[in-house]
């Protein structure tokens, strides 16, 4: 079931990239993304689709008579009734539609909400496009104290076939950088510097290039990603640091001052097993290019 | 009775021996550090002043203007300087109970060295506790704690979704939390086909869930005591790394201070407050808040690091709030705070182990301070208390400050009727004030003071910054003195006077370009200042030269005598001559005061009269009826009429009444008598002389003239220049008077005669006329009474007698 909505009261502007997919599932986290994604698609000028998707596994789940929804913070069971979870996810998503409308009409962009029921990873991959940006809170609703990557997260960031930005909501005000973080040998490397100029252009925050690189590494890449900022006219700040866990990583990110990290599904970083974690404990939005 | 000569000019004027002053100028004379003639003050202080016990308080009661505040202030600084210097007072934050802040004593000097300390502390907690709570150690640490929780957290949930898709359940997430429902392949089977399942399947797939769903519930609620658990932990790592951080400079400062317990014992409270609020001080964005950090500040209250001895204070301004201190507030976006830091001390707490002065009328003119004084001084401690709260007009909540124990002797100088009516009105003044130190008005003038008092007056002379005084000036200063003390045998002690005087006489030297400060300027400013005062004085004498008021100095008159009185109007008196004058006539024996009836006579007044009548009486008709209707009257009197100074006058002149004799009025008459006729002191001679003597200088030439005192006043003369010019030249007599008899001898230049053993007075003399003449009116009387008691007796005689 695919429904579809415009606001077309303006011109189409053309659209230099591709467009701003932004996944609304009412939670607290998916507004705070929203606006995260009005920033970048204002920037860009991109299009913007908002994704509601009605979970398959869940009106399913409502449809069992004996099934109790348990309170993720109180954990107190009550009755789970399908009848009652369809009125739901109607107000979810008429108040997505009103949220998505109120912020970009604001900033003046053209948005259309799509409503799908199905698996949503699934969905939105078939919405996506190689050059679009979905932006998504890093977990739903399930948000369970401690927070770590929700499933949709994870399965986005692994098979998207364009940019992720998992939205977290920064801690403190008191890092300013946008870092990228790159391997050394790393194919994809221009996209994610691309990004990182954008970003750090658009945030109006110091750009940091973290390169992953051996001893024997030659020098050359650091050099040409120093060329290739020059030429974008961004003093950034290149640095070189050693392969190692994931858990150094993270710090040397803290130590960096981060609020937002830059990473490439290919980087090596994600060799290691509990790299996941770790990043979703920096609590920053990262953004993960193919 | 003989009739007393008239008083020379060395009796009239009580010279200053100018061999007695052995010096040139006042330069060479050393200063006197206290004053002289004033033993009982002095010894009244002394005893106040040393003596330990509570309520032995002093009242210093004198004049204003007689130097009482100079004195005290003087005698208590070198009285102080050999006692011990008070302890230093601190108020502190209190941590058990935020609006009672404590109190802690330190020795003198202390309180500034603990208030730096504090100060320092404070400084380094900005600085220090932050760089612990951002150090590697700590934020691997609570990083730790933080994973170790999620951790768990994570794990509960995970074994549960673990174990449902073990059973081929499906755990999934709701808007609001979780939900359980049987799958496959990863789907949850749609609920048609799950009906299909047979019921073994089904009890056992809901079975599960119903497992499920309990175990997702008991992880779900040990979240909280997951949550309170890190909470603890992490304060108890704050708490260690706090008190490692902290562990050097308060142990220092423990060490430095361990003479103190108290202070002791306030560190270890601050280090505590330190860790319990540890959290607050990790925003290293803005460090911890000022108002967390000012608790542990120091609010030196009583700072005695630079007294030396006993404090003394004087409280010019003794309001409530100065004497006992007060809370301040500050004003913040429009409202109001305060805090321990913004309790301030009063002039008790600064003068707590010495001495404080008050003016007596000013404290008793400002609202409430007497009564708190009483108050304080009752409890023997000092407890602030704001005016609004003890008038219950605020009941915000306040800050209320430990009381402070008092040890100080409060010292209060007013005029005596200000003592005697406290000690008379108020219970609790003589509990309190009972040192009484009463300040001498005069001092002896004899051959010992002449030194000393010239030594006074140099000492004046250079406090206040004027010129040297010769000798002769010195001289004429001790006679002036004299004349200011309306005694020969005295001295002023009247500080204020004898300063202005002095001032003056410098200044007039300055105008006169001189470098000393000789007798003729003392005596010009002795006759501008009475220049200067003397328009009411020029007025009335005018209007006895225009025959306005009309004042006879010449020539006889019967029932008329020159009385004398004294004007006071603001600081200056002067004496004025008066007209009495009396009618007689056969009556009831009455003398009507006509002041009294027309209510212009005062007490004493009416008094007098009665006395004089009674003398009468008793003297010209010891055995009969005293008929006698007679009326006294001050002519061109509109004010009032007090005192008995007139009774001398008053009595000549009804005797002349009587008699017929006319009185000289070239004489002025002043005293009072007594039953017996004998003549008493009076008040104001040198005025009464004066001013009769400026009457009589009127008509161009003083010839003759004269005036009649009692006896006893001779040695309160100190008369002008003029008056003595003319007494030198015999131009103007001054008659000491000791006996009635004396009196109208002068006046009418007749014996007045003594009566003999049958009580009759011998021919030709005064008083023989006066009894005959009585003798006449009762005959007169009762030959009237018989007519009268003839004819029905409705016509008395009553006439004029009430």
């Amino acid at each position: 079931m695919v429904t579809t909505t415009a606001t077309t009261d303006k011109p189409k502007a053309p659209l230099s990239a591709g467009r701003v997919l932004i996944l609304l599932d009412g939670s607290r986290l998916s507004h705070a993304a929203l606006e995260a994604a009005a920033e970048i698609a204002s920037a860009r000028n991109a299009e913007v689709l908002g994704i509601f998707v009605e979970e398959t596994n869940l009106l399913r789940a409502a449809g069992y008579g004996f099934a109790r929804e348990v309170g993720g913070s109180s954990g107190l069971a009550r009755p789970f009734d399908a009848a009652a979870l369809e009125a739901r996810m109607q107000a979810l998503a008429v108040q997505a539609r009103s949220s998505l409308q109120q912020t970009m009409a604001g900033r003046g962009l053209v948005q259309t909400l799509k409503l799908c029921r199905g698996r949503v990873a699934e969905e939105v991959l078939n919405l996506m496009q190689p050059e679009d940006l979905i932006v998504l809170g890093r977990a739903g609703w399930s948000g369970i104290p401690g927070s770590r990557l929700g499933s949709t997260a994870r399965d986005l960031a692994r098979q998207a076939p364009g940019d992720v930005l998992l939205w977290a909501a920064p801690r403190t005000q008191r890092q300013d950088r946008v870092v990228v973080l790159l391997n050394h040998d790393q194919g994809a490397n221009h996209r994610a510097i691309r990004l990182g100029v954008e970003e750090a252009r658009r945030s109006n925050q110091p750009l940091s290039v973290l390169i992953r690189t051996n001893p024997e590494d030659d020098q050359r890449v650091a050099e040409g990603v120093r060329a290739y900022l020059q030429s974008e006219g961004i003093a950034g700040r290149v640095k070189q640091v050693p392969v190692a866990s994931a858990h150094a990583v993270v710090r040397v990110l803290q130590e960096e001052g981060a609020t937002q990290l830059i990473v490439s599904r290919t980087s090596s970083l994600f060799a290691d097993r509990g790299a996941e974690a770790l990043l979703s404990e920096l609590n920053l939005p990262i953004t993960v290019t193919p | 009775m003989a009739v007393p000569a008239a008083l020379t000019e060395s009796q009239i004027y009580h010279r200053c021996p100018p061999e007695k002053l052995d010096f040139e100028t006042t330069e060479t004379l050393e200063d006197l550090d206290l004053p002289f003639g004033q033993d009982r003050v002095l010894r009244a202080l002394e005893f106040g002043a040393s003596m330990a016990a509570s309520g032995f308080n002093l009242f210093v009661l004198g004049p204003t203007g007689a130097g009482k505040h100079e004195l005290v202030k003087r005698f208590l600084a070198s009285h102080a300087a050999a006692k011990p210097v008070p302890p230093d007072w601190c108020h502190l934050f209190n941590f058990q109970q935020s609006d009672k802040p404590g109190a802690i004593e330190l020795p003198p000097g202390d309180g500034r060295t603990f208030r730096s300390d504090m100060d320092d502390l404070v400084g380094e907690l900005k600085t220090a506790v932050p760089a612990t709570f951002e150090s590697e150690e700590y934020q691997s640490r609570i990083q730790e704690l933080q994973e170790e929780v999620n951790r768990r957290q994570q794990k509960g949930l995970l074994v549960i979704q673990e174990e449902a898709n073990a059973n081929n359940i499906a755990m999934v997430s709701t808007p609001a939390g979780f939900s359980f429902a049987p799958m496959r392949n990863g789907e949850v089977i749609e609920p048609e086909e799950y009906e299909t399942f047979s019921n073994e399947e089904k009890e056992l797939v809901e079975a599960k869930v119903e497992d499920l769903q309990q175990k997702l519930q008991q992880a779900i609620q040990q979240v909280p005591r997951l949550r309170k658990e890190v909470r603890e932990r992490v304060h108890q790592l704050n708490e260690e790394m706090v008190q490692l951080t902290l562990g050097g400079p308060i142990g220092e400062l423990r060490e430095k201070w361990a003479h103190v317990p108290a202070v002791v014992a306030h560190l270890d409270a601050v280090r505590e407050d330190i860790v319990e609020h540890a959290e607050a001080f990790q925003d290293n964005e803005k460090g911890a808040p000022t108002g967390l950090l000012n608790r542990y500040r120091v609010n030196l209250l009583v700072d005695n690091a630079e007294t030396l001895g006993a404090p003394v204070v004087y409280e010019d301004l003794p309001t409530h709030q100065h004497l006992s201190g007060q809370i301040e507030h500050r004003a913040r976006q429009g409202n109001l705070y305060t805090d321990f830091t913004l309790i301030r001390a009063g002039s008790l707490h600064r003068a707590n182990g010495g001495y404080l002065i008050l003016d007596a009328r000013r404290i008793l003119t400002q609202p409430l301070a007497w009564e708190s004084l009483k108050r304080i001084l009752f409890s023997g401690e000092i407890r602030i208390e704001s005016l609004e709260r003890l008038y219950g007009l605020a009941t915000t909540v306040s800050q209320q400050p430990e009381p402070i124990p008092l040890n100080v002797k409060v010292v209060l100088l007013g005029d005596r009727m200000l003592y005697y009516l406290l000690a008379h009105y108020d219970p609790d003044f003589l509990d309190l004030f009972k040192v009484e130190a009463d300040f001498e008005d005069d001092l002896d003038r004899d051959d010992s003071s002449y030194t000393l008092y010239a030594r006074m007056i140099a000492t004046m002379a250079r406090a206040s910054g004027l010129k040297v005084l010769d000798k002769a000036a010195v001289a004429r200063v001790i006679e002036h003195a004299s004349r200011l003390a309306s005694d020969q045998k005295k001295l002023t002690a009247h500080d204020r006077v004898l300063r202005d005087l002095l001032a003056e006489a410098d200044h007039w030297a300055c105008q006169d370009n001189q470098s000393l400060i000789s007798a003729e300027h003392v005596q010009q400013a002795i006759d501008e200042r009475e220049y200067r005062a003397s328009r009411i004085r020029e007025r009335s004498l005018e209007q006895i030269r225009r025959g306005v008021m009309m004042i006879a100095t010449e020539g006889a008159q019967v029932g008329q005598v020159n009385g004398l009185s004294v004007m006071q109007i603001g600081a200056t008196r002067f004496g004025q001559p008066a007209r009495i004058t009396a009618t007689a006539r056969p009556g009831k024996g009455q003398v009507v005061d006509i002041e009294r009836e027309a209510k212009l006579g005062g007490p004493i007044h009416s008094k007098a009269v009665m006395i004089l009548s009674r003398f009468l009486a008793n003297r010209y008709a010891p055995m009969g009826e005293l008929s006698l209707s007679a009326s006294l009257a001050f002519e061109q009197s509109y004010g009032g009429v007090e005192g008995d100074s007139a009774s001398v006058a008053e009595t000549c002149v009804l005797l002349s009444a009587i008699t017929g004799v006319p009185l000289k009025q070239s004489l002025a008459v002043t005293g009072s008598m007594n039953q017996h006729g004998e003549v008493q002191a009076v008040g104001g001679v040198n005025e009464k002389v004066e001013g009769f003597f400026n009457v009589c200088a009127l008509s161009g030439r003083v010839d003759g003239q004269g005036v009649l005192l009692p006896a006893s006043n001779v040695e309160h003369l100190m008369l002008n220049e003029q008056v003595r010019e003319a007494v030198r030249e015999e131009r103007f007599s001054v008659y000491p008077i000791s006996h009635i008899d004396q009196a109208i001898e002068l006046l009418i230049g007749m014996k007045a005669g003594v009566p003999d053993a049958d009580g009759i007075y011998p021919e030709n003399t005064f008083n023989r006329l006066v009894a005959d003449r009585l003798a006449e009116f009762a005959e007169v009387s009762k030959k009237h009474d018989d007519d009268t008691s003839g004819s029905g007796g409705n016509r008395g005689d009553n006439n004029g007698d009430h």
